[in-house]
C-alpha cells in the first residue's frame, strides 16, 4: 500500500501511478500540454511540474511515479512561477492570433495563459514565420501556433500506427510535417487534429464557420459508417452539424475515429438529398405528396398480393437503418404483406458466416468485445483488411502488434503491413488449401482434447493437407506456412478477424468450416468484419428470409406461432427468398414487387446490368433513400428518408453491442424509415400505432426473446451487450447440414495466365453513400485499379497509366495503382463510384449453401490504354 | 528515385547489424550522403522503403541532425574555421582567396560543382590556425599559398 499526500490530501494506492494520475484521483487538476490520455507520458512541456518535499527540484508529475510517504504540492508559489516561465517561453514563438484562430475558446494554451500568465512577454525579437499550409484538402497546418508538444506525432505513430507526420528540423525551427511537406498521404483519421492542444493542426471543413462558444447543443450518438459503431459527439448550430468529435472517455473507441466517421458526415447536408416523394408518371419520376405516395403503394401492393400472393412481393432491408426501422420493416413484410422474402446485403457475407459459426458453436459466438483484440495473445486476420473495413477495430490489431503480440494475416491486407509478423498472401481463391494446411499442422502440434464432441468429430473428418500440397496450390513457401503455425501454436486465446472476401466464394462454406475448426483448435474468439453500422442489428431484428426477431428460425412452428399470436396474425411458414433469389425472381417474373429500404441494390449487387434488367421488369419498385441512386432511377415510387443524424433509434454493432442513436438535427424533408412503412401499413389496414422509436423498442423488447426489456437507458449506460437481458437460442449439439469440403478439388491451382477481378475495400469510402460526402471525395476522388508489380510489368503499365478492365459484362477504364504486395493475377477495383464500380463488370455465381453470390473466378482482360499524345515528334 | 546498387547493398549490410530498422537510419543516411553529397527527399523515401521505416520518420531524423545536408553539394566539402584563433591568423583572407580562385561563397558551391564551402565554428586546431576540413581530411597551418596547393589535390 502506498500513501501519498497531495496538497494536504492523503490518498492510498494499491500500485504506483504517476503523480498526475494520483492527483486526478483526489480531484486535483494539474495543468498539462503534452500529456494525453491515449498516449504514453512524455514529460516534454514541463507544465505539470510539482513540488515534492525532500526533492530539491520541481518534478514533472506525468513521468514521476508516487512512492510511499511522498508529499506533493501542486500549486505553490514556486510551481506557479515555473509554469508562468514555461508559458512565457512557449509564447515567444506562438502566433497569439487568438481573435482569428478557430481554436480560441477550446485552446489549452489559451486557458493556461489565462490562469498563469504572463500578461506580457519580455522577448522583443521577432517571432518565427511559417505560412499556414493549405496544401491539403482536409487538414490545415499553422506551424506558427505549434508548441512542439508532439502529441500529434505520437498519436500518429503510436496509436494510429501510420507514422505519416513527424517533427522536422530542430530548435525553434521545429515543425510538424507530413513527408511531402504539403499534402498529407495518410489515413486521414484526423486524430492529430483531435489531440492538438492549440490551433496548429485543424480541420478545413469548418474553418472560420463558427467559434466553439457558438455551439448550441451537443448530441452523443453513434457513427453511421461501419459495424464498429464508434461513439461520436455531434456539435450543432442552427440545425446543422458543424463538427463531429469523439469524446476520449466515451464508447468503445475511447477518443479515436477514422476518416469516415470524422469527416464523412457532411453527406447529410448535401444539396442532392431527396426532398419530396416521387411517383413515376408517364415514364418519369414526378414530385407528389406523401399521402398520394402512400395510397399508390398500398393500392399496388394490395393488387399484387391479391393477384399473385404475398410471396410475389419482396423486401430489402438495410444495415444503415436502425433496429427500429428494420424491425418495423420485417413486421410489415411478414404480417401485412404476408411474405418472408426479406433480406439485405448482410445476407451476402455477414449473415451466412454468422449463421454458420452459430450452428457450430451456438448463438452469439461472434459477439466478442472489440477491446479484447488488443488484450488477446495473438491475432489471425483473413478475408480483408480490417484497417480499411473497420478502421477502429484495425487499430486494436495495430495496438496489439506494438505490444509484441503476434499478428498473422492471410491475404492482401496493406493496412497491417509492418504490423504482422506472418504475412501470407496466397494466389487468388486458394485460401482453403492454406487454411487446411494450417489446421493439419496445428492439430499435429496441439491435438484436440479427446472429448468427442460433435464438432471435434467433424474436424476429424477433414482431410489433412500437407505443407507441400498447400505450397503448390497457393504459392506460399512451406517454410512460411510452418512459421505461421509456430506462431499460432503459441497462442492460447487469439482473436480471429474474418472479412467478407473469404465468405463470398463458391468454396465459402469450406473456408468457414476450416476457420471454425481453426478457432476450435486455437481456442480463438471470432470477430466478423462488418461494413455497415447495423448488419448485426438487422439480423437480430429478423430481416432474414428464415429468421424471426431474436434469431428464432421461421421454420420452427412454435416460434412462428408465438410471434404470430403476439399480433393476432399469421406468419407465412415458407422460408423466404434471399436477396439474390429476389433479384433472380424479379428477372424471371416470379417477383412482382420489391420494397427497398435504404439500399442501393442496382449498384451494390454484382452484375449491375442484370440487376437493373430485373428491376425494370417489376410491377412495383418502392425505394426509400436519402439520395437519388442507381436504384431510385428504376423505382415507381421514391420516398425521401431521414438521414442518420435525423433519426432516433439503435444500432447493434459487430460485437453485439446495442447503442443509442440520437436525433441530432431535424430532417428537412425526409421521414424516418419506420414511419414511412407504418404509414403504408396503415393505409393497408394495419395500424402499427407507434408514436416514436421508444414505442417500437418497447415492442421489440416484448416480441424478441433476445431483447427482453431492453431500453435506451440500458444502451446509454454503454454496457448493453449481447445477449442483453434475453435468452439466446439454446444450442442443439447435433450439427447437421455441414458438407465436408472436397479437399482434392480445393487444391487445384488457379490458372496462371488468367486475371481475376476482385473488390477493393477503400478506407475512404463506404458503399455508394460516401460519394455524397464532399470531404471524403476530396481525399479520394477517383477510383483506381490496383494491380501487382508482375502484372504491371507484363502490361508495361506504370502507376497512373490508364487501363481498361473488360469482362463479359462490359468494360471500365481506370488509372492503375501498383502495389508490390498484391498477388500476380488479380486486379482490385473499388465499388463506390458511379458508373465505375467493380460490380458493373463483375459477374457472380450462386453459392447454393448461402444462397448468396460467390465472387471468385471472375475473369477480366486488362489492357493498357495509350494516351493520345498532343506532341508531334519530328 | 532508386538508390544505386552499391548504396542499397551497403544499407542492406547495415540492416543485418541491428534488430530495429530504425537503428539503421543514421548509418544509412550517411551512406547516402557520402554517395550523393546530400540527402534528397526522394533518397529519404527510398531509404525508408528499404528499411521499412515510414518516410516521415526518416525525414524527422534526417532534418534533426545538422550534419546531414539538404541541398546539392559540390564534389568536395570545405569546412573552414573563422573563429577567433583562425581569424587572427588570417582565415578571412583565405575566404577571399577561395572566392577569387574558385568563385566560392560561404554556404555556396563553385560554379563547376567541384567545391562547397561551409564556414565552421572552432574545429579544435587553434594552435595550428588557420585550419580546415576537406571532406574528412584535416589541414592546418594554412596560408594563401598552401591552401590552393592542398585543394588542387581534390579534383
Amino acid at each position: 500500500m502506498i500513501t501519498v499526500t497531495i496538497n494536504g490530501k492523503q490518498i492510498k494506492l494499491e500500485k504506483p501511478v504517476s503523480i498526475l494520475e494520483a492527483a486526478k484521483m483526489t480531484g486535483i487538476k494539474i495543468p498539462t500540454l503534452c500529456h494525453h490520455k491515449s498516449l504514453e507520458a512524455y514529460g516534454g512541456c514541463r507544465l505539470c511540474l510539482v513540488e515534492i518535499e525532500k526533492m530539491p527540484r520541481l518534478q514533472a508529475s506525468c513521468t514521476q511515479y508516487v512512492t510511499d510517504g511522498m508529499v506533493v504540492w501542486t500549486e505553490t508559489g514556486r510551481v506557479v512561477e515555473a509554469r508562468k516561465a514555461m508559458l512565457e517561453f512557449l509564447l515567444i514563438n506562438h502566433a497569439l492570433d487568438c481573435p482569428y484562430c478557430d481554436k480560441a475558446g477550446e485552446c489549452d494554451l489559451q486557458d493556461l495563459v489565462m490562469k498563469y500568465g504572463p500578461a506580457a512577454g519580455r522577448f522583443t525579437e521577432g517571432k518565427r514565420k511559417h505560412p499556414e499550409s493549405y496544401d491539403d484538402p482536409i487538414i490545415v497546418r499553422n506551424m506558427e501556433r505549434c508548441i512542439s508538444c508532439t502529441r500529434c506525432v505520437r498519436m500518429c505513430s503510436k496509436v494510429q500506427g501510420a507514422s505519416a507526420i513527424s517533427m522536422v528540423n530542430r530548435t525553434s525551427k521545429t515543425f510538424v510535417e507530413p513527408f511531402s511537406g504539403g499534402r498529407y498521404n495518410c489515413e486521414y483519421c484526423g486524430n492529430c487534429i483531435n489531440v492538438c492542444p492549440v490551433g496548429a493542426i485543424m480541420s478545413r471543413l469548418h474553418k472560420h464557420t463558427y467559434r466553439p462558444w457558438f455551439i448550441e447543443k451537443t448530441v452523443d450518438t453513434v457513427c453511421s459508417f461501419c459495424g464498429v459503431g464508434c461513439s461520436v459527439t455531434a456539435q450543432i448550430r442552427g440545425n446543422s452539424i458543424v463538427r463531429i468529435i469523439p469524446e476520449s472517455e466515451k464508447g468503445l473507441n475511447r477518443g479515436l475515429l477514422c476518416n469516415r466517421g470524422r469527416f464523412g458526415y457532411d453527406y447529410i447536408s448535401n444539396s442532392g438529398r431527396l426532398k419530396s416523394p416521387m411517383i413515376r408518371k408517364n415514364g418519369s419520376l414526378q414530385e407528389t405528396t406523401w399521402s398520394e405516395a402512400f395510397m399508390y403503394i398500398a393500392q399496388k401492393i394490395k393488387e399484387i398480393k391479391e393477384k399473385n400472393g404475398g410471396a410475389a412481393i419482396a423486401g430489402v432491408a438495410s444495415g444503415r437503418c436502425t433496429n427500429e426501422d428494420n424491425y418495423v420493416f420485417q413486421k410489415f413484410m411478414r404480417l401485412v404483406v404476408g411474405s418472408n422474402n426479406i433480406d439485405s446485403i448482410a445476407g451476402f457475407a455477414y449473415a451466412p458466416a454468422r449463421k454458420f459459426f452459430e450452428k457450430i458453436f451456438g448463438q452469439g459466438v461472434t459477439a466478442n468485445p472489440i477491446q479484447g483484440i488488443s488484450r488477446s495473445d495473438g491475432i489471425f486476420v483473413i478475408g480483408g483488411d480490417p484497417t480499411a473495413i473497420n478502421p477502429v477495430l484495425g487499430l486494436q490489431i495495430r495496438a496489439a502488434s506494438q505490444k509484441d503480440i503476434p499478428v498473422a494475416t492471410v491475404g492482401y491486407a496493406p493496412g497491417l503491413k509492418g504490423f504482422a509478423a506472418n504475412r501470407l498472401i496466397p494466389k487468388p481463391s486458394t485460401e482453403a488449401a492454406l487454411l487446411a494446411a494450417l489446421l493439419t499442422e496445428m492439430l499435429k502440434r496441439k491435438p484436440l482434447p479427446a472429448e468427442k464432441t460433435p464438432f471435434e468429430e467433424i474436424i476429424g473428418k477433414i482431410q489433412p493437407v500437407s505443407l507441400n500440397e498447400a505450397e503448390s496450390a497457393c504459392g506460399i513457401a512451406s517454410g512460411e506456412i510452418s512459421a505461421c503455425v509456430d506462431s499460432l501454436s503459441g497462442m492460447t486465446n487469439p482473436a480471429l478477424v474474418i472479412g467478407r472476401d473469404i465468405i463470398q466464394r463458391s468454396e465459402g462454406q469450406a473456408n468457414l468450416l476450416l476457420l471454425a475448426a481453426l478457432a476450435q483448435a486455437l481456442n480463438g474468439r471470432i470477430y466478423l468484419s462488418s461494413e455497415l453500422p447495423n448488419e448485426q442489428g438487422l439480423i437480430d431484428m429478423g430481416c432474414l428470409p428464415d429468421m424471426l426477431p431474436g434469431g428464432r428460425p421461421v421454420a420452427v412452428d412454435s416460434f412462428r406461432k408465438r410471434y404470430g399470436e403476439f399480433f393476432n396474425a399469421e406468419v407465412p411458414s415458407a422460408q423466404g427468398l434471399s436477396l439474390m433469389e429476389m433479384v433472380e425472381g424479379a428477372h424471371s417474373g416470379n417477383i412482382k414487387a420489391l420494397y427497398v429500404m435504404g439500399e442501393n441494390i442496382a449498384f451494390n449487387i454484382p452484375d449491375n446490368k442484370f440487376v437493373k434488367d430485373a428491376l425494370s421488369r417489376l410491377e412495383l419498385l418502392v425505394v426509400q433513400d436519402i439520395f437519388t441512386t442507381e436504384t431510385t432511377r428504376f423505382a415507381h415510387v421514391v420516398l425521401p428518408a431521414a438521414s442518420w443524424a435525423e433519426r432516433e433509434g439503435s444500432y447493434t454493432n459487430l460485437e453485439g453491442r446495442m447503442q443509442h442513436l440520437k436525433k441530432a438535427i431535424d430532417s428537412v424533408a425526409g421521414l424516418e424509415d419506420w414511419k414511412i412503412i407504418a404509414e403504408v401499413s396503415k393505409v393497408l389496414g394495419v395500424d402499427m400505432n407507434y408514436r416514436d422509436s421508444r414505442d417500437i423498442l418497447a415492442e421489440i423488447a416484448k416480441v424478441s426473446p433476445l431483447h427482453k426489456g431492453v431500453t435506451y437507458e440500458d444502451m446509454d449506460s454503454g454496457e448493453c451487450m449481447w445477449p442483453y437481458k434475453g435468452e439466446p437460442l439454446r444450442h442443439d449439439l447435433n450439427i447437421v447440414g455441414i458438407d465436408m469440403p472436397d479437399m482434392k478439388a480445393l487444391l487445384k491451382k488457379p490458372e496462371k495466365d488468367k486475371v481475376y477481378i476482385g473488390v477493393d475495400k477503400v478506407l475512404f469510402h463506404s458503399a455508394s453513400l460516401s460519394r455524397n460526402s464532399f470531404a471524403l471525395n476530396s481525399i479520394y476522388s477517383e477510383p483506381h485499379a490496383k494491380i501487382g508489380k508482375n502484372l504491371a510489368a507484363k502490361l508495361s503499365v506504370a502507376s497512373g497509366d490508364h487501363i481498361s478492365i473488360s469482362t463479359g459484362a462490359g468494360a471500365i477504364e481506370l488509372a492503375a495503382v501498383i502495389d508490390s504486395d498484391m498477388p500476380d493475377n488479380i486486379v482490385l477495383v473499388p465499388n463506390n463510384f458511379e458508373g465505375r464500380g467493380a460490380f458493373r463488370v463483375m459477374g457472380w455465381k450462386m453459392n447454393a449453401a448461402f444462397k448468396a453470390p460467390a465472387l471468385d473466378g471472375m475473369e477480366a482482360v486488362l489492357k493498357k490504354l495509350e494516351r493520345v499524345s498532343a506532341e508531334v515528334s519530328e | 528515385m532508386k538508390l544505386s546498387d552499391k548504396v542499397a547493398a551497403e544499407i542492406n549490410s547495415i540492416k543485418s547489424r541491428y534488430q530495429d530498422p530504425r537503428s539503421c537510419l543514421l548509418p544509412s543516411l550517411y551512406v547516402v550522403q557520402k554517395a550523393d553529397g546530400w540527402i534528397a527527399p526522394e533518397a529519404m523515401a527510398a531509404v525508408g522503403e528499404l528499411l521499412n521505416v515510414p518516410g516521415a520518420t526518416v525525414k524527422g531524423v534526417a532534418t534533426f541532425y545538422s550534419m546531414f545536408r539538404h541541398k546539392p553539394m559540390g564534389r568536395h566539402l570545405i569546412q573552414l574555421c573563422t573563429n577567433v584563433a583562425c581569424l587572427v591568423m588570417g582565415a578571412e583572407e583565405l575566404v577571399d582567396i577561395l572566392k577569387g580562385k574558385y568563385g566560392l561563397e560561404p554556404n555556396g558551391t563553385s560554379p563547376d560543382g567541384r567545391f562547397s564551402l561551409v564556414i565552421m565554428e572552432c574545429i579544435g586546431a587553434c594552435g595550428t590556425a588557420p585550419a580546415m576540413l576537406v571532406d574528412t581530411d584535416f589541414h592546418e597551418n594554412l596560408n594563401e599559398k598552401n591552401i590552393i596547393d592542398t585543394l588542387e589535390n581534390y579534383k
